[in-house]
Order: C-alpha cells, then sequence, then structure tokens
C-alpha cells in the first residue's frame, strides 16, 4: 500500500526502530509529521542530529555528557567520600530529582543477569573498579534495581567493596520489589536514600 | 468468542519488557507447561502484579486467552517471592541455570506435572541454602531422566555387560558406559562408584536435596558425565552456564 509512497515508508520504518514504536505507532506519527510545518520537521530533524553528534558518555562515570566530563564529575562542589553505583542515567536522575545525594556517581549501562549471560565484563565495572583504586572514595551506595538482576549485581560489587575495605551501603527499602527505580517517585527515592542501611 | 478468566498456580522464569511499560513473561506451570503471557502496564503500576513478575516467584496468575498463544495476565497472587536466592549470588546464578534449563528443554504448552515440582523443589533447597554443587548435580540428573535422556550407566552401553569391579569409560555420543574393550580410546575414565552414585540418587524422590553427601570426586566426575548428556541435548549452551563460570 506504501510502496507508491516510498518517503513515508522509510519515516514510518525508522520510527517503528524506536524502542516502545509499533508498526501503528510509526504511522501515527509519520501522519502527525506530515501534517506539521516544514519549519518543525526541520528543528526536529536538527535536534536528533545535534544531540547524536554532541552527547556521550562521560569518560568518568558514564553518565550522559556534553563535554569529556558531566555536570556531576566536573563540579566540584559534590562529595567525592561517596560513590552512588546506578543500573542507567535514568536512575541517576531519578535519585539528582530527589535533591538527596550530592556526591559522586557511577553508571553500570545494566546489571548482571544470569539469564542473559551478562557479566561483570559486560558491564563498566572494571572502570568502577579503576575509580575505586584512584579516588579517595570511602562509601558505596549500591542503587541497582530491586529487581533479581541489580540484586545480583548488588551482591557482586557489595563483597568486592567490603573486600576493599570501603563501606557498603544499600538503597533502603521502600522502594518495591520487583520494580523499576525510574517509575518510583521522588519522595520514596528521597526516603530510600536517606534510611540506606549496612548491606550485609 | 469470549474468553472467560481461568486461575492457575505459575512459576516465573523470566520477564522482557515491551514497549513502554508493558511485560512479557515466562511461566512455567504444572497443567500447561511453558506459556508466555502478557502484563499490561505492569511496569508502570503495580497495584496487580507488585512483585509477582519477578523470576523464581511463584503465584496464582488469573489469566485470559489472548491473541495466539499468549495469555493475557489479568490480576496476581503472590505465594513465594524465593528471596532467600537474592542473599547468595551462586544460588542466584545456579537458579537461574535451573530455569533456563527448563525454558530449553521443554515444549511450549505441554504439561510436566512433576518437572513442575522438581523445579519448585530445587529453587526452595537452594532458597533455604542448600548445597549448591548437590542441587545442581541432582537438578541436571533428574532432568536428563524425566525427559527420557538417561545414558546406560551401570552396563556397557554396547555390548550390555554388567559391570562389576572393572575400570569404566564414558562417552554420552555412544549412550554412556562403555567397558574398556567398546570404548578404544574414546569417552572420559569415570568410577564406577560415581555411575552407581548417579543411579542411587535416582531412586530417591525427586523432591527431596537434602540428605545427599557426594565426595569432590564423584561430584567432579558426575559434573563431567551429565554436562557430556546435556550437551547432547541442548539446542545451545544455556548463557548463565557463562555467567556461572565467571564467578
Amino acid at each position: 500500500m506504501l510502496g507508491s509512497l516510498p518517503s513515508f515508508a522509510r519515516l514510518e520504518s525508522e520510527l517503528s526502530k524506536l524502542p516502545g514504536i509499533g508498526r501503528k505507532t510509526a504511522a501515527r506519527l509519520a501522519f502527525h509529521l506530515l501534517r506539521t510545518s516544514e519549519q518543525d520537521v526541520e528543528a526536529l530533524a536538527a535536534a536528533l542530529l545535534e544531540m547524536r553528534r554532541n552527547v556521550h558518555f562521560c569518560q568518568c562515570c558514564f553518565h550522559i555528557a556534553e563535554e569529556e566530563l558531566c555536570q556531576i564529575c566536573s563540579n566540584p562542589a559534590r562529595e567525592t567520600q561517596s560513590l552512588c553505583v546506578v543500573e542507567e542515567p535514568q536512575d541517576l536522575l531519578a535519585i539528582e530529582r530527589s535533591h538527596s545525594y550530592s556526591g559522586l556517581y557511577h553508571v553500570l549501562h545494566g546489571a548482571l543477569s544470569p539469564l542473559d549471560g551478562i557479566g561483570p565484563e559486560d558491564l563498566k565495572i572494571p572502570q568502577l573498579l579503576q575509580r575505586l583504586d584512584q579516588e579517595p572514595i570511602s562509601e558505596i551506595i549500591l542503587a541497582t534495581n530491586f529487581t533479581v538482576e541489580g540484586e545480583a549485581t548488588a551482591l557482586y560489587l557489595g563483597q568486592i567493596c567490603k573486600d576493599r575495605g570501603l563501606q557498603v551501603t544499600r538503597l533502603a527499602h521502600g522502594i518495591p520489589s520487583g520494580s523499576d527505580l525510574e517509575y518510583i517517585d521522588a519522595g520514596t527515592v528521597q526516603q530510600a536514600v536517606a534510611g540506606r542501611r549496612e548491606f550485609s | 468468542m469470549v474468553h472467560l478468566p481461568q486461575r492457575c498456580e505459575a512459576l516465573v522464569l523470566r520477564l522482557t519488557s515491551y514497549g513502554e511499560s508493558d511485560v512479557i513473561v515466562t511461566l512455567f506451570t504444572a497443567d500447561h507447561g511453558l506459556q508466555k503471557g502478557f502484563a499490561k502496564s505492569a511496569r508502570k503500576s503495580r497495584k496487580r502484579f507488585g512483585a509477582a513478575l519477578e523470576p523464581f516467584t511463584k503465584a496464582v496468575f488469573q489469566w485470559k486467552k489472548g491473541r495466539g498463544s499468549f495469555w493475557l495476565l489479568q490480576d496476581s497472587e503472590l505465594i513465594s517471592s524465593h528471596l532467600g536466592l537474592r542473599s547468595d549470588l551462586h544460588h542466584l546464578a545456579l537458579a537461574s541455570y535451573g530455569v533456563e534449563l527448563v525454558s530449553l528443554l521443554l515444549e511450549e504448552g505441554e504439561p510436566h506435572q512433576i518437572i513442575y515440582e522438581l523445579l519448585c523443589s530445587f529453587l526452595d533447597y537452594l532458597e533455604q541454602g542448600g548445597d549448591g554443587l548437590i542441587a545442581r548435580l541432582l537438578f541436571e540428573l533428574r532432568l536428563i531422566y524425566l525427559l527420557g535422556y538417561m545414558p546406560h550407566l551401570l552396563h556397557c552401553s554396547e555390548c550390555l555387560k554388567i559391570f562389576t569391579n572393572e575400570p569404566v569409560r564414558f562417552d554420552a555420543q555412544r549412550g554412556g558406559s562403555l567397558c574398556l574393550d567398546c570404548a578404544g580410546s574414546t569417552g572420559i575414565s569415570v568410577d564406577l562408584g560415581t555411575i552407581g552414585s548417579l543411579a542411587r540418587s535416582l531412586k530417591v524422590t525427586y523432591r527431596q536435596f537434602d540428605g545427599f553427601l557426594f565426595g569432590p570426586k564423584t561430584l567432579q566426575q558426575a559434573g563431567l558425565i551429565l554436562n557430556q548428556v546435556l550437551q547432547q541435548v541442548l539446542p545451545r549452551e544455556p548463557k548463565s552456564l557463562k555467567f556461572l563460570s565467571q564467578l
């Protein structure tokens, strides 16, 4: 049906590659863009390209950044003694929204997953260990999700950090088991950070 | 056609995020075997499922028949989260291995009451802090046996000679145990004691994991035997095995 409209079909096909976008939603978005002014479509295309060209991962913590270091790593006001380990940049943003933590972060970009065969080498764990060797960090806060994968990651990192003599804490309960940190409201996250406890 | 809601107990084997907030869950039930369930908006709203969609969780699910073979999950009632598994990384990895073996070896939709009970007992034993090596050996052995992949153990798989006290070799590709005359240079050398231990273990109820004692040599040789058999029947190497080897 769209064979005679190759440009439309191409856009629909590209949009359907995005996460959470199926064929129908892609077509709906394509029709919406068709009705949008050329100026707005150009602005969208430019924004997409600009983001892709300028945004990369911070060389230190692997959060998203437009410079070599992200805003957190380059901020001298941040506490440098504590390091909060999260799975994804969205989790970091969730904690930042709660205004409950002023230390540094490390983004793993995933979690250990026995079922998917994702081991320590597949995440930013070697880089984390390197940071622990080089930076004056005394406390590690394990803020991985309360899922099986998140707990497996916390167990693994907790043991390694304890072996290095670091204080290890885990976000307090209050975040329901099986949930994604991304979807928890800032108040709950704040409570969880405030009520963190020794990881055993 | 209107499908009425049904209820059944199931173990959650794994879940995959789908779209913005939906989840596809692989369930294992006694009566319906492996099934794929679709839990709409499960990542956003915790009202209907809470923590019931986490791997290793046992729960009663209410479901309706959906499009194709998918179940549309509507509600859940938690029985056990097997939370104890989350305090030991090795046990967690072993539980993942058990779940993956079942996913790889069973066909979707075929009921397997005994294997369901075997997997539940395996997870319960690990959660209670049971011996991981013994749990793995017994689980692999019983799974192989229950699925009909058991190799010849106490006699030569080619000449059928019953072993008494002689050296034995094992080659899963040739059917199992082999006497030295038949084996030639193939297979691995195993003690008759190891083979006897495996055969005797099968006489105990498949739900029991407590009360077994195996020496290090038996565990090592039995591990090699079961690994050979599994390599023959698995469609691919389990990913959790790679993870286990990294611990």
